[in-house]
């Protein structure tokens, strides 16, 4: 992982259109402000992992036959 | 395309049928190509499955999201929906996935991640929506009690 330090304000490119700015620092509390093409997916890693994990779960289907008997 | 399936076992799909899902499925990047599959025996069934044609061990059991709540409606940014081509309420289909634990009185349908899909190109997205639904939508009391109302027309 590439590690940069940067100052509230500062900003990173990426990829020639995308930027990174640090808005604020409050304590352990960052705001980060992101300027990406609209088509360019952003999501607070907790929920994807969240949703990655309800696909998971949903692919094993434990009640699926119990399932089938009913509905 | 031929595909051994953990629910259906052998399965072939017409390559017509076939849905593409360029960035794969949340978690699943690599899984890009699905049927979906609906159980013959069971025509009334509300789920029906979204079977990965690389990977026959991943088959996601998907319902209309309408059938629980009809003013399903999550906001998704027109961008994001780019990669599938024109839209319109013809060839838009959105499924949500279904959850089938062992207890079953726990199953519940994930409105936070919808799938869309254009059934005209045949091709789909899993996206995550900014709204305020539910990641696990309790579903059981509702099925049954849809049954039972059903019955009871008959």
């Amino acid at each position: 992982m590439l590690a940069l330090t940067r100052k509230k304000g500062e900003a990173l490119v990426l990829n020639n259109n995308i930027e990174v700015t640090v808005l604020e620092v409050k304590g352990d509390q960052v705001k980060i402000g992101i300027q990406a093409p609209k088509d360019v997916s952003i999501y607070r890693k907790e929920i994807y992992l969240q949703i990655q994990k309800e696909n998971e779960e949903a692919m094993n289907n434990a009640g699926i036959e119990e399932l089938k008997n009913l509905f | 395309m031929l595909v051994e399936s953990k629910v259906f076992g052998e399965i072939e799909v017409d390559d017509a049928k076939i849905v593409t899902f360029e960035d794969g499925i949340i978690g699943f990047p690599d899984l890009k190509n699905f049927a979906i599959i609906y159980d013959e025996d069971k025509k009334d069934s509300k789920i029906s499955w979204l079977q990965s044609m690389d990977e026959g061990d991943f088959a996601l059991p998907v319902m209309n999201p309408t059938v629980i709540e009809a003013n399903y409606d999550p906001y998704v940014e027109d961008e994001l929906l780019k990669p599938l081509g024109e839209l319109n309420a013809g060839n838009l289909c959105v499924l949500v996935v279904v959850k089938v634990p062992s207890d079953i009185k726990k199953m519940s349908i994930n409105l936070k991640a919808p799938i869309v899909i254009n059934v005209d190109n045949r091709k789909g997205i899993q996206v995550i929506v900014e709204d305020d639904y539910p990641v696990r939508k309790e579903i059981y009391g509702m099925l049954k009690e849809a049954k039972e109302k059903a019955q009871e027309g008959k």
